[in-house]
């Protein structure tokens, strides 16, 4: 078993948590109850243990509902807990061991702390994580995430499900319950329909709860909030048994299921609240203002969640039940995105060459005015990817819906969170001192034979070398994917998100015990340009020109160029990616295919319906960089490597449309999404609008699948690194998410200003 | 082997020299000298030494790189005798600081074609194509001819940005080949012109006269405002009147500004025209001219 710290920080947390409403005593007690019932029900079935569990948190585990809230839920999270994704709590039956620690020390006497310590210490044996981690990482080769150290990082948990929203809505709680006691009729023993049937009360239990809290609210309230409480009542009354019939039932039953089920991103809100919105605004039950401000609130929800990089809502593209009615809740979703300006929700547009002139408009208004919203995305090219890469048909594709950092599932049908990232650039210094890592000097080939660098007499050879190292990483790559589904399946069955997934209730099966439709992954891949500038370098200045050798060139790399400058000067001086240049492009698109066809050869293998690459990024390419050596590219020891698909920050020299073109050179077939940036002045957006929509345009016709716009004066972000208390509010675009740029770390920052803008 | 050209830089996504989204090639040759002119590397024909003295951090590399002699290091930093400098580029190589920067290549037109088509839809999409700049695109008529008719094969929108300063030939020659002309008027009074430019009026007015003979909507009126020189009602007023009386409607006036300082420095020479004439002009500062443009039927746009 490998050494791994189980203290370690297990995601990017950059937004800050809302503090817990429970007493520190009564978190405890919760902690010890949750911890005693998983005790007890260890004999029992996955399905029996997850309710008797979730009994423990729900409805306990609300909030007080706060003044502004037009619908109810908000929810604590402790260390100890159920969920499916490491933003919110943990995965499984977790414990999040630094939380649980730093809790402890909050506490005030020895006895408490010692009760603390006797849950510590079953977690260790019992944290889902933990579990898998002592299955499947290595000393050398896999770590943990997030262990920079390591080439190959791993992790268990169902991140990104896009629940069948449409469904809950259809059907109700009531007619989900009658549909899982028809099946259970038939196989009365089922455990998964029993247990299903267990989180449908659950369900009641908190819509019960909230309502009682509501009323409890309505005798010190003014009359206004009492007439919204008197909504919000019925409301949760309806929707304990009822299909809602109003956008704010509607709302409601999304928002209450979304949180018990741990789901942190909402699909394609337009096309399944849009029909509920329309016919309250024409019959006249709510104006468009009441749907703005239904809106607004459920964004304030959403960001109040604060999971950095997921709150993803989906709005426009094809395969929409109910355009007309979609459009009109994306036109008001856009000026709420436009207004608001929160880092979460993630506000994410669908288009196609259909798309409107004014919808266009109306996003690019949003974007010139700071919002980083709405991300871009091209139905045109993504469909028919998603179509080949995914393995389904178009119509199924047309379903396609990112999140988190841009991961594509298919809503309701899909399973694809991304459990393995793989640093390619830190793979490449590895390979070119035969399995030494520069950085720390600690072997990670794991006993692959390399040959020695004097040995390549083509760069084909070295290229091929190369390559059959990355197969090995490929390999333990879907290995680690494959069984963190395996080892989640062995302790939980995500309940609530598989009562929402096909074709579980049909099948009879939780999600990851074969009830999801269509079993995907992916995989996050780091420093893929900063590798093919560097396989440029290398064929350019050692085989083609041959200015220096492979054995000198690496000397200068391992001196971290001190006392080779002209070196760097001559590695920077070499055609780079992002200029349209069909030398370094080349090279880039090369990789790209070699390693996105063989993840997903690799998933097809093993079983999988897909397993494909992400280039998607959060900042983590900071972080890696930071412990990642330096590299033929130019790039300085422990620099930041590239972001996403962008080049590295400033090599890009030829303006907007070389930089687009270079982008769009991938065929988007082969990978489950991929994020690029590109940052303006306002003056530059704003004053040539007709200019930047034909440059979006033209870029997307030419097959660019994806594009994310951060519109920033120039010298706003190095104000706001001396002075933050100036900037409280102000947002940037990262790579797959927004941040308050202030709430960055300086490393961070410092990429984000690396990057060209355009002015 | 198609012609060749000598260039200054190829800019794409320019956007401020004609309509929608342009590359733009600058041609080195210019028969005018302009006392404000912001290309100044641009005026005559060939590779230009370059030193960006804010970057360099006197180590001496560059004065030990040089075989020819021609940089010597006095007080800490580099001094360049461009007389016996023979464009080896070795000093430009040596430097660390990327201090030196040489400016200028020969080109052939098919490689330069190749760059603009690389950005051919993007034209179409924005109502855009290329425009030939300089320097004085004409200079280097073969090439320049040669260039357009390229981009007319492949059904490009051309525009030639042009002091006007040559044989009325040359016009007559390439006009089928462009479909736009930013055109320079400087000055209305002949006196005036070739005093501070060296140009010849009755020559630039019968290029003009000629264009607007077969299709006024085909030229724009470019008119950079120069303090000291045509800053003052009088002179824009003539030139306003000019384009009255060809039948000009579009007039585009340029505040002069002073981003072309530092690339005096940078090739040695004095600006004396920006040390005498350091204030940029403001946007707003025109409006006034816009107003009396506007009074006689004119579309003024202050910008390019």
């Amino acid at each position: 078993m490998a050494k791994f710290d189980v203290n370690g920080e297990q995601n990017v947390e950059v937004s800050i948590k809302i503090p817990s409403e429970k007493s520190l005593n009564e978190q405890l007690e919760i902690m010890e109850l949750y911890t005693k019932r998983h005790m007890e029900c260890s004999n029992q079935s996955n399905a029996y243990r997850e309710v008797e569990c979730l009994k423990v948190l729900y409805p306990r585990m609300f909030r007080s509902i706060e003044t502004q809230d037009k619908i109810a839920g908000r929810i604590d999270f402790l260390p100890i807990g159920f969920g499916c994704v490491t933003s919110l709590g943990g995965v499984g039956h977790y414990c999040v061991f630094n939380k649980l620690k730093s809790f402890q020390a909050s506490l005030e006497y020895e006895e408490d702390k010692r009760r603390v310590d006797v849950l510590y210490d079953y977690w260790l044996e019992n944290d889902l994580k933990t579990l898998y981690c002592n299955e499947v990482l290595t000393d050398t080769t896999i770590g943990r995430f997030i262990d920079v150290e390591f080439p190959l990082i791993a992790t268990a948990r169902l991140s990104g499900m896009m629940l069948d929203y449409p469904k809950l809505l259809e059907k109700g709680i009531g007619g989900l319950r009658k549909d899982i006691e028809e099946v259970l009729k038939h196989n009365p023993s089922n455990n998964f329909y029993i247990g299903a049937l267990g989180c449908l009360d659950i369900f009641v239990d908190s819509a019960e709860h909230l309502r009682m809290i509501a009323i409890g609210q309505m005798e010190y309230c003014n009359e206004q909030r009492r007439q919204e409480l008197v909504i919000i009542v019925k409301g949760l009354e309806k929707i304990k048994s009822d299909k809602p019939e109003t956008f704010h039932e509607a709302i409601q039953i999304v928002w209450l299921f979304a949180l018990l089920a741990g789901v942190i991103n909402y699909g394609r809100l337009d096309d399944y609240l849009g029909p509920y919105m329309a016919r309250d605004i024409d019959s006249g039950l709510i104006t468009e203002e009441d749907a703005y401000d239904y809106l607004l609130r459920l964004w304030t929800m959403i960001e109040n969640r604060r999971t950095t990089v997921n709150g993803r809502i989906i709005v426009g593209g094809r395969g929409r039940k109910h355009p007309e009615e979609a459009d009109r809740f994306l036109h008001i979703a856009m000026k709420v995105a436009k207004n608001c300006r929160y880092v979460e929700p993630q506000f994410t547009l669908r288009f196609d060459k259909e798309t409107s002139d004014q919808i266009w408009d109306e996003a690019l208004d949003a974007l010139g005015a700071g919002a980083t919203y709405p991300t871009l995305y091209n139905d045109d090219v993504n469909i028919p990817a998603v179509s080949y890469g995914m393995r389904v048909d178009e119509m199924t594709a047309q379903q396609y819906v990112p999140f988190g950092c841009t991961e594509f599932v298919i809503q309701g049908q899909s399973t694809g969170t991304p459990n393995v990232c793989i640093n390619l650039l830190k793979l490449l210094n590895i390979f070119m001192n035969e399995g030494i890592d520069p950085m720390d000097g600690k072997n990670k080939a794991n006993g692959c034979v390399i040959k020695p660098l004097a040995s390549y007499n083509t760069f084909e050879e070295f290229y091929e070398g190369y390559k059959e190292f990355l197969n090995y990483y490929l390999d333990l790559s879907v290995f680690a994917q494959y069984h963190s589904y395996e080892v989640m399946n062995r302790h939980v069955s995500f309940l609530f998100s598989s009562i929402l997934t096909d074709d579980c209730i049909l099948r009879g099966k939780a999600l990851l015990d074969g009830g999801v439709r269509y079993l995907g992954g992916t995989n996050e891949t780091y420093g893929n340009i900063n590798t093919s500038d560097s396989l440029w370098v290398i064929k350019h200045l050692v085989f083609d020109t041959k200015k220096y050798t492979l054995v000198e060139l690496n000397q200068a790399l391992l001196a971290n160029f001190e006392g080779y400058e002209q070196v760097r000067k001559e590695c920077l001086n070499c055609d780079k990616y992002g200029n349209d240049l069909d030398t370094a492009d080349g090279m880039a698109n090369d990789l790209y295919e070699f390693v996105a066809k063989g993840v997903r050869d690799r998933g097809i293998k093993i079983g999988m319906q897909y397993f494909l690459i992400v280039i998607s990024n959060n900042q983590l390419n900071t972080e890696w960089g930071n412990r990642t050596a330096a590299s033929p590219d130019g790039r300085l020891s422990g620099m930041y490597m590239n972001p996403a698909n962008n080049p590295q920050g400033g090599a890009d020299k030829n303006g907007p449309t070389a930089l687009l073109n270079s982008i769009a050179k991938f065929d988007a077939k082969y990978h489950a999404g991929s994020v690029q940036n590109i940052k303006f002045t306002p003056k530059m957006f704003n004053e040539n609008r007709f200019t930047i929509k034909q440059l979006f345009r033209t870029y997307f016709e030419r097959g660019g699948c994806h594009l994310m716009v951060t519109v920033i004066d120039r010298g706003v972000l190095e104000d706001a690194m001396k002075y933050p208390e100036k900037y409280p509010n102000l947002i940037v675009r990262v790579s797959g998410f927004s941040a308050v740029f202030v709430n960055l770390s300086t490393n961070v920052q410092q990429e984000l200003l690396s990057r060209m803008l355009y002015d | 082997m198609s012609k060749t050209l000598a260039i200054m830089e190829i800019e794409r996504f320019a956007i401020h020299d004609g309509p929608g989204i342009r590359t733009t090639v600058f041609l080195q040759g210019c028969p005018l000298h302009c006392k404000w002119c912001a290309n100044p590397e641009s005026q005559k024909i060939g590779t230009k030494l370059l030193y960006l003295s804010n970057k360099c951090n006197g180590c001496g590399d560059c004065y030990r790189a040089c075989v020819y002699k021609a940089i010597t290091f006095e007080k800490d930093r580099p001094v360049f005798h461009r007389d016996k400098c023979v464009q080896c580029r070795k000093c430009e190589e040596a430097c660390l600081q990327n201090a030196i920067h040489f400016s200028g290549e020969i080109m052939e037109v098919d490689e330069i074609v190749d760059i603009i088509l690389k950005d051919k839809d993007y034209y179409q999409n924005s109502g855009g194509g290329v425009t030939v700049s300089g320097g004085e695109a004409f200079v280097q008529f073969e090439g320049f001819l040669a260039l357009l008719q390229k981009c007319k094969e492949n059904n490009l929108h051309t525009a030639v940005e042009t002091c006007g300063q040559y044989d009325v030939r040359k016009i007559k020659e390439a006009m089928p080949l462009l479909d736009l002309f930013l055109f320079d008027l400087k000055h209305a009074n002949a006196q005036q012109l070739y005093e501070y430019t060296g140009g010849n009026l009755e020559q630039i007015l019968e290029n003009i006269q000629y264009i607007a003979s077969i299709d006024p909507n085909k030229i724009i009126l470019r008119v950079p405002v120069l303090p000291g020189f045509n800053f003052d009602e009088q002179s824009i007023n003539d030139i306003f009147n000019l384009a009255v009386e060809f039948g000009i409607t579009n007039i585009h006036l340029l505040p002069y500004h002073t981003l072309g300082m530092s690339k005096y420095e940078q090739l040695g020479l004095n600006y004396d025209y920006a040390i005498k004439n350091k204030k940029s002009i403001l946007k707003e500062e025109l409006t006034p001219y816009q107003k009396m443009g506007e009074e006689k039927g004119l579309k003024i746009q202050i910008g390019g």
